[in-house]
């Protein structure tokens, strides 16, 4: 008669010490692991190679013919495109330091998130065909073959790192695992493998822009009607400039600042600001996307989506180019922008804020400046009435986004911008701040509802660090200068740490400006009451009698 | 020994075994970075896990305790394991491996002392345990889904109310 299971067995604890190689285990696609795949049609119109239909639970992916042949073919000529992958997949000497330092690893605990060994899944094709070693002595030298379970298995691994570049800052060598990952992925393009949440949009900006698709005039409805409801807010409804010719400033921000909550108050914040400043800029139908999902799809597709920027820029003879909160965004700008799109239209110049005078040097090549740099110096400059104590309910911290942080080095900007607008400020624990900083777990085209989970235990170390000063300190927001920051960190922290809400830096820059003929501030961007106002009133009243 | 003595002096042993069989649950070349390093920071999962330990062992062994207060030390490894683990036996089953470290280092001395009662009542309040947080893996798992309805809401949300305003805008033209 057959026996129950024990608990032990149930929940299916491993032996002490495995029977295979740890290459040798295979990853499961479980639903909930894997992001969706891109449609077929989607592929199609962006000339995607062996666009088809296929299911990552199913066995079979539908492989073209010569799949094998295409991936080593495609290897080799990255190989030798990048001189950069060749000495990643040579210099590694697998010393662990990166091992314990992504947060996919830390929340999933499963060694191939490792990024060594991530690394490893490619660099084993690597020894195959293009090291002696492993020419010669093939699996001792860690070589292994293609098949059709490694192809799944770089999938897997490729969709669930952030390329957020946490394991390069503690790598001796400074081996860039985002760009292997990024390798990986290209490579798995051109079998006709990519995801639904990164390439449609990608579509959607190469036909009209924008993520979401939005055509031109619909664009600037949704903008008008983010600027009445600054007028509700403020009583003075801002300027909305769209495609003006020889405006000085051409500001390009992702456009989920557009749509998303919470988002479109950050982008309120810009229209706010930039009123007050009575700043010549304007913003574009065109150019009307910051993010760059391209850069999540393959090199060219990146250079590709970037050029609008450049060209808009041109068409509309605009000086420099003023960026809003995003972060691969930057990580394209501040790395590659120059050499995918440069040089810069002969009618840029060197940026120089017409407020102050100062003229950002540092981006003398892209001719981008970051707003909090921008906002940065007008605070710095005191061309800025402020009145911090609006966002007094708030105990704030800031979530440094991998890309600015890392990508490009803005570290204190936005923290002096955050501490002239709030008088509350805490910092999280040094070791998940700053270049250190822990990613929100989504990143890199990984935010699609379909695998929440995955996300939530890949944001585990970022969500402990949040819920650590919420405890401590009583800490209840979340400042972040990115957008996908800001559509994946309101899950985490009502997961992690509930009660925490999340928003930009321009949405607290814009509740605590003091504006030239405003209404009395009752209420904050997302129209919630201002705790304290209405008592204040009363008190006066009462005084008053 | 007395049954009290003999909790307080096994406790050490006891959440060290309980720790090594929660870590088995994991792959195997993942065990090493879970045991040795102990930043509460950069290994979060190990801190998650050594809390809920000592709460855990506090609770069950009958030690002055609050419900609120356990709930509160047992939450974030519950929640680590409500996103980790594909069925709710997978991620609570850990509270169970429990049992047989207690029978194995406790019962045989209390069985000596003639407390066996005492022994079976700390099994109930493993049990209570973990029926509570079977509930806190369930109010997780609620949050989860939750977040999932609310994100496709909020990546449209101004599109949302721009097409709302639009049609409301078509019915007044007639």
């Amino acid at each position: 008669m057959a026996k129950l299971p024990a608990p032990q067995e149930l929940i299916a604890s491993r032996p002490p010490f495995p029977g295979e190689h740890w290459l040798a285990l295979k990853p499961e696609f479980s639903p909930g692991s894997f992001c969706y795949p891109a449609k077929p049609d989607t592929m199609e119109r962006l000339h995607m190679p062996n666009p088809h239909e296929w299911d990552p639970a199913a066995d079979d992916w539908g492989l073209p013919e010569n799949w094998e042949k295409t991936l080593c073919d495609a290897f080799a000529e990255r190989l030798e495109k990048h001189r950069s992958l060749k000495l990643f997949m040579d210099i590694c000497v697998r010393c662990g330091a990166c091992a314990d330092k992504c947060h996919f690893f830390l929340g999933t605990n499963d060694p191939k998130n490792m990024p060594v060994l991530r690394a490893e899944l490619l660099r084993s094709l690597y020894r195959r065909d293009h090291t002696m070693l492993g020419k010669l002595l093939g699996k001792t030298a860690g070589a292994r073959g293609w098949d059709k379970s490694v192809v799944k298995e770089l999938f897997y691994y490729a969709y669930q790192c952030t390329e957020c570049r946490r394991c390069s800052l503690f790598c001796p060598y400074g081996i860039d695992t985002a760009e292997i990952t990024m390798i990986v992925r290209e490579l798995l393009h051109e079998v006709g493998l990519g995801t639904h949440w990164i390439m449609d949009p990608v579509k959607n900006c190469s036909f009209t822009g924008n993520h979401l698709g939005i055509q031109p005039h619909s664009f600037v409805e949704i903008v008008e009607m983010l600027a009445d409801d600054c007028e509700t807010v403020t009583g003075i409804r801002p300027k909305t400039p769209f495609n003006k010719k020889n405006a000085e400033i051409l500001f390009i921000t992702p456009s989920g600042d557009v749509f998303a909550d919470p988002g479109i108050y950050t982008f309120m914040g810009y229209l706010l600001l930039f009123h007050q400043l009575d700043l010549d800029y304007t913003l574009s139908t065109y150019a009307s996307e910051g993010g760059n999902f391209g850069s999540f799809t393959s090199f060219n597709m990146a250079k590709k989506l970037n050029a609008k920027m450049y060209a808009e820029a041109e068409r509309l003879n605009a000086k420099w180019i003023l960026g809003g909160e995003c972060g691969h965004m930057w990580r394209v700008i501040n790395q590659y922008m120059d050499t995918y799109n440069g040089p810069t239209p002969a009618n840029m110049i060197p940026p120089t804020s017409p407020v102050t005078g100062t003229v950002f040097s540092n981006a003398a090549s892209t001719k981008m400046v970051h707003i909090a740099e921008f906002t940065a110096d007008l605070i710095y400059h005191n061309k800025l009435k402020l009145d911090p104590s609006r966002n007094d309910h708030i105990v704030t911290t800031f979530h440094d986004s991998c890309n600015p942080s890392r990508g490009m080095g803005l570290l204190d900007e936005p923290r002096y911008v955050l501490k002239a607008v709030c008088n509350n400020f805490v910092e999280m624990p040094e070791n998940t701040i700053r270049e250190q900083t822990f990613c929100c777990g989504a990143g890199s085209g990984l935010n699609t509802e379909e695998i929440m989970e995955l996300r939530m235990r890949a944001g585990m170390p970022r969500g402990n660090a949040l819920r650590h000063v919420q405890q401590k300190f009583g800490v209840n927001h979340m400042a972040c200068v990115c957008a996908i920051d800001r559509a994946t960190l309101p899950p985490l922290a009502n997961y992690w740490a509930p009660g925490v809400t999340v928003s930009g830096l321009h949405e607290l820059v814009a509740n605590a400006l003091v504006m030239t003929g405003e209404q009395k501030r009752t209420m904050d961007l997302r129209q919630e009451d201002l705790p304290g106002v209405e008592e204040d009133e009363t008190d006066a009243q009462e005084g008053g009698e | 020994m007395r049954l009290t003595e003999c909790l307080r002096d096994e406790k050490e042993e006891i959440l060290r075994l309980w720790m090594e069989a929660v870590y088995a649950t994991y792959p195997f070349d993942a065990k090493g970075v879970l045991r040795t390093v102990s930043d509460p920071f950069g290994n979060p999962g190990a801190d998650m896990t050594r809390e809920a330990a000592h709460a855990l062992y506090d609770a069950v062994m009958g030690e002055e305790t609050t419900v609120d207060g356990v709930k509160g030390a047992l939450e974030r490894f519950v929640k680590l394991r409500a996103v980790q683990r594909d069925t709710p036996s997978r991620a609570l089953g850990v509270f169970h491996l429990l049992k047989p470290i207690m029978r194995q280092r406790l019962l045989p001395h209390c069985t000596d002392s003639g407390e066996l009662n005492g022994y079976l009542a700390a099994e109930s309040r493993l049990d209570s345990l973990i029926l509570l947080a079977f509930d806190m893996y369930m109010a997780d798992r609620e949050t989860l889904a939750e977040s999932r309805v609310k994100e496709i809401r909020s990546q449209h949300a101004q599109l949302t109310k721009w097409a709302q305003a639009f049609k409301k805008s078509l019915l007044v033209a007639g």
